[in-house]
């Protein structure tokens, strides 16, 4: 049944290059920038900087489902080693309740939306700093992944197989 | 004629020697770079920004999805997305750029290695180097042009960019995605500052120094 799955590249993927990295660009950058925009919106009184973030919250939480799929594939090929097995298992406990976190609080905007779009409760800019906590825990946590053990770089992928690193 | 006899490089040894003892194993002052960390940001804001103005540009199609979906949409809030988004992606990819240039001075890619499309690593380097300086200025311009047009040319006109600005937009998201492939290249096939295959072309066993 094994012949029945794609060939693994060099860096152990059925494809040429990580897929999750490049699907997380959308959460991060547009989690963030909604924080951001928050935050001008209430510093400046520039009401429409809310719709802004708004939008880029809901394509942060449609796009996160999106990396949870390709962060699990590319998870289930990385063989991790060493410390790099629980620093993979708290990115991936973090990035499902980031998905929880994440759709929550777009439902919430979007309730809040339907009566006011031009108006933000404080408690928002509260639930703004978890989630920008969060996110650079789980961009930290990533980062140690690729930068510091080099999953999927076909240095450490060679490494792995030749059982010079377990 | 002496300037035609080519010097070997190896004569004269790298000026990162000077301070490789401030530096750790990746080659870096710090632990994790600080270039791909930027990128999240040129790249989302700027693919997000230009995806808004298109939904702004088709949004006579579009709204009776919405009507369906009973979710309040106006156009004039998709190309505030399609404004800020693009106005945040400028401001930032300085530092991008900045942050690439501080560590691109200090990488030591793998020797002997050719990446998918056949360039070595100096190549690579050199391409994404030009091409990022290159793409700062697009993306500039490009906000500067999306500026005119919000506050001067289309003001008063429900679809608040042109059609070429779409297309130059939908051309440059095209390159930015060659451009960062080189990039992700330089990490995964060149080893460039990753702790892992630094330590691995050094000889050293991951068991022991990376446990």
């Amino acid at each position: 049944m094994l012949e029945l799955l794609p060939p693994l590249n060099d860096k152990n993927l059925p494809w040429l290059d990580v897929i999750h990295p490049i699907i997380v660009h959308f959460v991060i950058a547009m989690a963030l920038i909604t924080v951001v925009f928050d935050l001008f919106g209430v510093i400046t009184r520039k009401r429409n900087l809310f719709e802004v973030s708004f939008w880029n919250l809901v394509v942060a939480t449609v796009s996160i489902f999106v990396a949870i799929i390709f962060g699990q594939i590319e998870a289930g090929l990385a063989s991790p080693y060493g410390a790099a097995r629980d620093i993979l298992n708290y990115h991936s406990t973090i990035g499902w309740s980031l998905a929880g976190v994440l759709g929550l609080f777009t439902g919430c905007r979007y309730v809040v939306r339907q009566k006011d779009p031009t108006r933000l409760p404080a408690g928002f800019l509260v639930i703004d700093g978890v989630l920008a906590t969060l996110v650079f825990c789980q961009v930290y946590l990533g980062d140690m992944l690729v930068w510091v053990y080099g999953l999927h770089t076909v240095p450490v992928v060679d490494a792995i197989r030749s059982g010079a690193v377990s | 004629m002496n300037a035609t006899i080519p010097l070997p490089m190896m004569a004269i040894p790298s000026p990162i020697n000077e301070i490789v003892d401030q530096l750790g194993a990746n080659d870096l002052p710090y632990t994790i770079p600080i270039h791909p960390n930027l990128v999240h940001f040129t790249i989302g804001l700027f693919a997000i920004g230009i995806a808004f103005d298109f939904a702004g540009a088709f949004y006579p199609l579009e709204k009776r999805v919405f009507r369906f979906l009973a979710l309040p949409v106006t156009r004039t809030g998709f190309h505030d997305v399609g404004w800020y988004n693009v106005l945040a992606c400028s401001v930032i990819t300085f530092f991008t750029v900045a942050a690439g240039f501080f560590e691109m001075l200090l990488a030591v890619p793998l020797p002997g290695i050719h990446s998918v499309i056949g360039q070595n690593a100096i190549d690579t380097m050199l391409w994404h180097a030009i091409g990022g300086v290159a793409l700062l200025l697009i993306i500039v311009a490009m906000t500067i042009w999306r500026g005119y047009l919000r506050f001067v040319w289309r003001k008063d006109l429900g679809r608040q960019v042109t059609w070429l600005y779409l297309a130059c937009g939908a051309v440059i998201l095209l390159v930015m995605g060659i451009h960062g492939s080189l990039g992700a290249w330089l990490a995964s096939e060149f080893g460039v500052h990753i702790t892992a295959d630094q330590l691995l072309a050094a000889g050293a066993d991951l068991k022991e120094a990376l446990p």
